[in-house]
């Protein structure tokens, strides 16, 4: 008996001998996740500080990797730990983080998301370094105006540092081949799609995003189509303003007989892929998509154009449409975050960064640049961006809740309309009463 | 004449079915590899190539190597072999008692372990984010095998106390009568014959750990200790996608997969069938 329970002894403690080596194991370097906790008074302190990249593949990755030892290069005392977070996830990770108070010390964030970490006070004001940087005068200014003016207190609390603009993609040698007319006005859009579309041969004149991200695609052409504020007069949303409901039920209506039947669930990924690979004549997107394009389609074969004029011959953008650098205020070493925020958009830094991802530099420094002159799609961002005719209408991101209404209520919403099941009008009055009751709530927090 | 009709009957019952399910399972697979062993240019060209003309492996060289596939396959490997472990000894044990003995509130503990099951994983995410940030295991292996164990083992209690019932008491009763101590009948006789259920559980187990996406993701700052599905996902931009690296990453993750089936298909279709007999 008792030579059993020395058994049963001995094998309990066989079991945590093993997981206890097992875990031993596991257990690595054991460096803390984000920002060392040395303090920051001696600037010539070693300090290591996090960023994380919100959009990450493996294109941009070495790119940031480069700017990242430029950077180290030029400041040996601060390191800069680099960590990719995938594109899909990116706002529920910074989410949690900001929840847990475990954010990184810098971060790439996208202008909606500005508002809603600034009320939750994750950010830092950069108002005083900005104005204090040479900076200043060079980053496009009404970029930087909107990035103050969606936050509730109206502080700066994100740098852009590259923008980006809705066109379209279209295949210029089926064009030419086929005799049609780049689009300039909405007619002649429509007019192409149906003249593009050659199903014996499998082409289709242009695909629509019915997936995820498809609200976004949607409200942009819809506002390039009225002309229209975002918000009328009378502080009424104008999402299901007649002209809205006339352009969504022309242009939904396009499915299937003009577009591939597989565009109900188009996310990014297959409706740049029917570009590429021949299916489609047009795809609406932005000039970010050029290094896809270029990698399957040869060169001379396509090219961008502007979204389509209003009627009376304006282009439309919707403002904002940029990524930032942005400092959370969890940091120990705003110094030294600064410092990278402040790199990241130096010329060099944001010249490499916009080459190679095909966006549009916001330093001003930039623009002489040699590639920028040489690249068709920057070139057409900048005919839009610089037209003084140009009209920027702004989307209402400092509603907490934007984001997930497009997300949850108008990415379904637009496949109901694709399907047959709900009318443009009913889809466009339940988005309307939507945001409308969405802002009313945050009037009243704010006591607009 | 009849077996000719046999002929027929096993074609039309087995054979047919069998080949329209296998093409269907497997034309994925198949398309992940032909993808992955194109050059990247060759990968949307027109006309589609069902077989890669200039096949080249340079998608897996540049997964495992540049991308970091080797760190995140030695992640996932630590990660999900210390759960299956930890999962195996807690779950046999607690299935046991489930299994063998009758005490008070037995039945609300099988409601609560099933329970458990109810709660969405994004629900726990910044409960969890917390207590492993204030533990000081963000990002470090152990806070990601603690959560894998603690959702595993419910479900592998009530699977492991499933397969022990099937295990006749009387067979450890006559183990004891020739000397055994429990624990040695449990060790010499009930182990033995547990076999199917435990490699059943195991590959469960493992095929969970090594498939979690989002707990892993929220959980890990570190791009040094990312597990295979958070690296995957994150070859996927919204701008660009590399589906060469893609496809050779996911036939890489697929590969333990694969192998661990094949190894334990036997006792798999054993366990699952409960078959264990007396």
């Amino acid at each position: 008996m008792f030579m059993k329970r020395g058994k049963y002894k001995s094998s309990i403690l066989a079991f945590s001998i093993v997981s206890g080596l097992l875990l031993a194991g596991c257990n690595g370097d054991d460096e803390k996740p984000s920002a060392s906790t040395d303090s920051n008074s001696n600037s010539d302190e070693p300090v290591t500080i996090t960023f994380w990249d919100e959009n990450a593949s493996p294109e941009r990755t070495p790119l940031w990797e480069e700017i990242i030892k430029q950077f180290e290069d030029a400041n040996p005392n601060i390191d800069v730990e680099y960590v990719v977070i995938p594109n899909k996830s990116a706002k529920s990770k910074y989410d949690a983080a900001i929840a847990a108070n475990d954010t990184p010390d810098v971060g790439s964030v996208q202008t909606t998301w500005l508002p809603e970490f600034s009320i939750r006070e994750a950010l830092m004001p950069l108002d005083e370094y900005f104005d204090g940087s040479e900076l200043k005068d060079k980053i496009n200014a009404s970029a930087i105006e909107f990035n103050k003016k969606i936050t509730q207190d109206g502080k700066l609390y994100g740098i852009p540092y590259a923008q980006n603009l809705d066109t379209i993609w279209i295949r210029t040698d089926w064009f030419e081949e086929a005799g049609v007319k780049e689009p300039e006005t909405f007619d002649e859009f429509f007019t192409a799609i149906e003249k593009m579309t050659d199903k014996d041969n499998g082409r289709y004149g242009y695909t629509i995003r019915g997936g995820a991200g498809g609200s976004f695609q949607l409200q942009r052409l819809m506002f390039a189509y009225s002309g229209l504020d975002y918000f009328g007069e009378d502080g009424k949303v104008n999402i299901n303003d007649p002209k809205h409901v006339e352009f969504v039920e022309k242009y939904l209506s396009y499915y299937e007989e003009f577009t591939p039947k597989s565009d109900i669930t188009n996310g990014y990924k297959e409706m740049i892929a029917g570009f590429d690979t021949g299916v489609v004549a047009m795809v609406h997107h932005n000039v970010g998509s050029y290094g896809e394009h270029k990698k399957s389609l040869e060169e001379g074969t396509f090219k961008t154009i502007p979204l389509p004029k209003t009627e009376d011959g304006k282009y439309v953008a919707e403002g904002g449409n940029a990524v930032n650098i942005a400092v959370f205020n969890s940091t120990e070493h705003p110094d030294a975050a600064w410092k990278f925020a402040e790199f990241v958009n130096s010329a060099e830094a944001q010249s490499l960064w916009n080459e190679s991802t095909g966006q549009i530099p916001t330093n001003t420094d930039v623009l002489d640049d040699e590639w920028v002159q040489n690249a068709q799609h920057i070139k057409v961002a900048f005919e839009v961006y610089e037209n003084p005719e140009t009209k920027l209408y702004e989307p209402p991101f400092y509603l907490p809740d934007y984001r997930s209404i497009l997300d949850n209520l108008v990415d379904p919403g637009i496949q109901q309309v694709m399907s047959g099941q709900k009318s443009a009008k009913d889809f466009l009055d339940e988005w309307a009463t939507a945001i409308e009751e969405s802002k009313e709530k945050y009037d009243q927090t704010f006591n607009k | 004449m009849f077996s000719k009709n046999k002929k027929i009957d096993r074609l039309l019952t087995l054979y047919i079915p069998l080949g329209l399910m296998l093409s269907f399972t497997l034309f994925p697979i198949y398309w992940t590899i032909n993808t992955a062993l194109k050059p990247e240019g060759d990968i949307l060209k027109r006309p589609l190539q069902y077989l890669p003309s200039n096949p080249t492996v340079e998608n897996f060289v540049y997964a495992w190597s540049n991308i970091g596939f080797a760190t995140f396959f030695k992640n996932s490997l630590i990660v999900g072999i210390c759960t299956v472990i930890i999962v195996l000894i807690c779950s046999t044990l607690s299935g046991y008692a489930l299994s063998r003995y009758n005490f008070v509130g037995k039945k609300g503990f099988m409601l609560m372990l099933l329970c458990t099951q109810f709660i969405p994983r994004a629900m726990m995410i910044i409960p969890l984010f917390i207590i492993f940030k204030n533990l000081g295991l963000i990002s470090h292996p152990l806070s990601l095998i603690i959560t894998y164990t603690a959702v595993e083992i419910p479900f592998t209690t009530i699977l492991m106390a499933g397969f022990i019932s099937n295990v006749p008491k009387e067979l450890e009763e006559a183990a004891m009568i020739d000397g055994c101590s429990k624990l040695q009948a449990l060790r010499h006789v009930v182990f033995p014959l547990l076999m199917p259920g435990i490699v059943a559980t195991g590959v469960f187990t493992f095929i969970y750990t090594w498939n979690e996406f989002l707990l892993a993701l929220m959980l890990t700052n570190q791009q040094s200790r990312f597990t295979l599905p958070v690296g995957l996902s994150s070859m996927m931009g919204e701008f660009n996608v590399n589906y060469g690296a893609l496809a050779a990453g996911s036939v890489i993750a697929l590969i333990p997969a694969v192998i661990l089936f094949a190894y334990a298909q036997k006792h798999l279709v054993n366990g699952i069938g409960g078959a264990v007999k007396g």
